[in-house]
């Protein structure tokens, strides 16, 4: 950050910096590099500049300033992000919200924190683990992401087949608007406000309707016990299978997960080995949690399906240390990647679940077309796949390929009536994939709402949707056949 | 326009055995229209509209009318647009635990379709054999066990809905994670069919408990403070309650014939969770509390009793029926439900109240007089305010909710929603003044 003095004429940093001051400002080349892009590395841009408020005021009068000046600005919480919303394609100001990470207040009587957006999603569960206590939204990120960025993604995780992902765990929000003003909505946490549900609407938007400063959150008092089983299978077929049965059983697992074999060597490689046969073709990680005395009876059912549907082995974790070390071998499989590929890009389909085989089938398809390997990690409970594409950028036209091979699991997604993202977000990387699912009338829905937020589109500009003629093609017919008709 | 020749006009837009008029416009809950259009398919929901939209026609919409107390301040539109024959099931994927229906299918014939499966929707409105689940989402209905299984916006997962230009929106999809552009189904959930008429919608769905029992847990004493210390411990502890509503003794003796304060706490699970969790209750309740276990048959009858005793419109009597949604922070209720005591008293009303501890919402159901009614309504709402929460009036006859406000004062955000009723609406023929601040 800059020491003494701005070594700039440039008005807007200038001004910028009367509200942040000097030392929470970046505006220098080498300074903004780390900022040209976000956990989606294929795009980037450089920002204008990066500014630090500590305040929602300060963060009030930024945006003024920038709304006033035409400027167009983003909001960027650790930069975890994996489609590319907080990358600065306009050369944004960026408004970073790190240093706004204070955990206001803990209310457990009624069950309801408030936290400032840069708070890191885990640290809510430690700041409240002793008391018995957790926040349930987990991305695999969340010892770094801020749940400020998780409000925008409506970010997932492993454990939301259960618990919901979370706009369901989202009970009020502080928010200014793209002209600067606050507005504060359901701050205390009642529930079903009056009038249009703009939490719902705000949270998962991606940070192109407003900029939240303060994030009301349910938490939840932690299970009595857990359980988790790790069960390994020779096909893929019946891994899937044991899947639906499980879930068909009358069981809601708090978490259900799957690896395909690369994935497994992935995992394998890299910095949390557990073990896992090599000549496996799938396995699942099932957890099972509630009362005590009710988790035996769902462990056994579980290990009865996995048994009925082949499989090789089956064991449910003996010790805390064992369940920890099956989980970080899971939560770091996308990075795991990189111990067995120079780059990996990952996709983040949904399906319904009973379409799995089928699915799993045509992205191996997808694979051998491309010539790329393809991994599959997937929280299979919900339908979520992320499948990895394995490449090297160094090669020629490796990137287009595996960008190519990426959308083309997407569309197998759509194709069975699925959708392109569960958790990860558009931002950049699928804004024209949104016309697998979306028609443009559709689209033209989702921008008119954008307009009532954020009519002079400053804010995050570019993400999100496809490229506008078309949709501003369809507005100008419809007007016209509202005309004639 | 007379009503024969808008009846005439609209033969033209939608097949003529679908149009009635209506007759009986004298409907003391308003909210009606001069004639009744039911519609039986999505295209004809989509050309009523447009032709709607583009010559200034307003249209209500209704379900199975028990909402129809609910909003408003006008007695008839033009048009009463009706989805009750528009119902029926159009896609149960058993594996993946998903459903699409028609909008004008009730609750209780969409329930009674999964039990064959196992599974159900886990919304629990009251009068569902006679709610649609299309109602029931644009009202953002829900009941006690809100607590376990979260509210509308928790089991939707993709509608089909009609614009006022006639044209059909997807938002969301049949899969239960997705962030593909914003999250719209929220838009229409608790929307009061002002920005469009939803036509199809897909769930989530749980299965069926193993095991379900309801302790019923009454304080004889009626002290307030000895119930939340019971609350508070509870709720700090490892189980997991489906319900945990505090019924008021008027609203007990209807249920089960003794008059005192009452938690019913509904426990869904494996059975030996379901045990261990009323043993659980038996162990740390107060020692003046008494405890009665509802086993599963009796604890679903327990409901489903509860369900049928809320006013809604087609209950006539000679007394005014008004019904109040309040919503405060969770533990708040326990206040919210004693002021209701305490007003029954001082405006001699029959009160019933229940609200539940974990999820802050209470529902208040009026009975007298009909100023009685309306100076209990204001100062219930007061009363909610003071404590930062909200009153809406979910129930009352036409001319008194155009004397008392049914949903309070416009909230700060008011600007957003408006924008958005302005864009999608912006000829204001759907539903009009049925919702906050006049739109």
């Amino acid at each position: 950050m800059a020491k003494k003095g701005l070594q700039t004429s440039n008005k807007d940093i200038i001004n910028l910096a009367k509200i942040v001051g000097e030392k929470a400002i970046l505006y220098k080349q080498p300074d903004l590099l780390a900022y040209d892009c976000d956990g989606f590395t294929i795009h980037k841009h450089l920002p204008k500049c990066v500014v630090f408020p500590n305040s929602t005021e300060e963060v009030a009068e930024i945006v003024k300033y920038c709304d006033a000046n035409q400027l167009p600005f983003l909001a960027r919480g650790a930069g975890t992000g994996l489609s590319g919303g907080a990358i600065p394609l306009n050369g944004e100001v960026i408004i970073s919200l790190v240093k706004m990470k204070r955990l206001i207040t803990v209310d457990l009587e009624n069950r309801r924190a408030v936290v400032e957006p840069g708070f890191v999603n885990l640290k809510l569960t430690n700041s409240i683990a002793n008391k018995g206590y957790y926040y349930a939204p987990d991305p695999s990120s969340q010892y770094a992401c801020t749940i400020g960025g998780n409000v925008a993604e409506n970010a997932g995780g492993a454990h939301c087949l259960k618990y919901g992902v979370t706009t369901n765990h989202i009970l009020g929000l502080e928010v200014i608007m793209p002209n600067g003003e606050i507005v504060e909505i359901s701050t205390n946490g009642v529930p079903d406000a009056p009038g249009y549900d703009l939490l719902g609407l705000l949270t998962g938007s991606e940070g192109t309707l407003g900029i939240v400063t303060k994030i009301t959150v349910r938490i939840l008092k932690n299970p009595e016990a857990k359980q988790t089983v790790l069960a390994y299978f020779d096909k893929v077929a019946d891994g899937s299978q044991a899947v639906s049965d499980i879930i068909s059983s009358g069981i809601v697992p708090a978490a259900l997960e799957m690896m395909d074999k690369t994935a497994i060597e992935g995992v394998e490689a890299a910095a949390f080995p557990v073990g896992h046969p090599k000549d496996i073709e799938a396995l699942l990680l099932i957890e099972v949690d509630g009362i005590s005395a009710g988790i035996e009876e769902q462990i056994n059912q579980i290990l009865e399906v996995c048994k009925k549907r082949n499989v090789r082995e089956v064991k449910v974790a003996g010790s805390e240390e064992e369940r920890g070390r099956w989980w970080a071998n899971r939560k770091t499989g996308f990075g795991a990647m990189g111990a067995i590929s120079p780059d990996y890009l990952v996709q983040d389909g949904v399906i319904p679940r009973s379409k799995l085989p089928e699915v799993l089938a045509r992205i191996n398809q997808i694979s051998e077309e491309s010539g790329l390997r393809i991994s599959n990690i997937f929280h299979a409970g919900d339908g979520n796949l992320h499948p990895l594409v394995l490449f090297d950028a160094r090669i020629p036209g490796e990137t287009e390929k595996a960008l190519k091979a990426g959308s083309a699991c997407l569309q197998v997604c759509a194709d069975v009536g699925g959708t392109i993202t569960g958790e990860h977000g558009v931002g950049i990387e699928k804004r024209e994939e949104m016309r697998f699912v979306f028609t443009d009338r559709e689209i033209l829905a989702q921008t008119d709402v954008r307009e009532v937020f954020n009519p002079k589109n400053l804010l995050n500009a570019g993400k999100l949707f496809p490229s506008p003629s078309r949709c501003a093609e369809v507005k100008k017919d419809l007007k016209e056949a509202l005309k004639t008709s | 326009m007379i009503t024969s020749d808008l009846k005439e006009e609209l033969k033209k837009v939608v097949p003529e055995e679908r149009i009635k008029e209506n007759h009986e416009l004298e409907n003391i809950f308003g909210n009606t229209g001069k004639v009744i259009v039911a519609t039986e398919t999505e295209e004809e929901i989509s050309s009523l509209l447009r032709y709607a939209n583009t010559n200034g026609k307003k249209i209500s919409v209704i379900g199975g009318g028990t909402k129809r107390g609910f909003g408003g301040v006008n007695e008839a539109e033009d048009i009463l647009l009706s989805l009750a024959n528009y119902k029926g099931i159009i896609e149960h994927t058993v594996g993946d635990m998903t459903l699409t229906v028609k909008a004008g299918t009730t609750l209780k014939e969409i329930q009674d379709y999964l039990v064959d499966f196992n599974q159900k929707i886990s919304l629990d409105p009251t009068w569902p054999e006679e709610a649609t689940i299309g109602g029931v989402i644009a009202a953002n209905d829900s009941g006690p066990k809100r607590l376990g299984y979260g509210s509308a916006r928790d089991v939707v997962i993709g509608l089909r809905v009609v614009y006022p230009d006639g044209s059909v929106i997807r938002s969301g999809g049949k899969v239960v994670k997705n962030v593909a552009g914003y999250d719209m189904n929220k838009l229409f959930i608790g929307s009061m069919g002002t920005i469009g008429v939803i036509s199809e919608v897909t769930v989530k769905l749980r299965p069926v408990p193993k095991y379900e029992s309801l302790v019923l847990l009454s304080f004889p004493d009626g002290e307030l403070s000895e119930i939340k210390s019971f609350v508070v411990s509870f709720l700090d502890s490892v189980m997991e309650p489906i319900t945990l509503e505090l019924l008021n003794p008027s609203l007990v003796e209807k249920l089960v014939g003794q008059k005192s304060y009452t938690l019913a706490i509904s426990f869904e699970d494996v059975k030996s969770s379901v045990l261990y969790q009323e043993e659980f209750v038996n162990r740390i309740k107060p020692p003046t509390a008494e405890m009665k276990i509802l086993e599963r048959a009796l604890a679903m009858a327990f409901w489903e009793q509860f369900y049928h005793l809320s006013p809604r419109a087609s209950m006539s009597g000679h007394q005014t029926e008004a019904s109040v949604k309040i919503g405060v922070v969770n533990l708040d209720v326990l206040k919210v439900i004693q002021k209701a005591e305490q007003i029954s008293d001082a405006y001699n009303l029959h009160i019933d109240a229940n609200g539940g501890l974990g999820h802050g919402l209470c529902q208040v159901h009026l009975y007298g007089a009909s100023e009685d009614v309306e100076g209990a309504i204001k100062e219930l709402r007061a009363y909610a305010s003071s404590l930062g929460g909200y009153a809406t009036i979910k129930h009352l006859p036409l001319v008194l909710r155009q004397k008392v406000s049914v949903w309070g004062e416009r909230p700060s955000y008011f600007f957003l929603v408006e924008g958005i009723k302005k864009k999608i609406d912006p000829n204001k023929i759907l539903n009009p003044n049925r919702f906050i601040g006049g739109i």
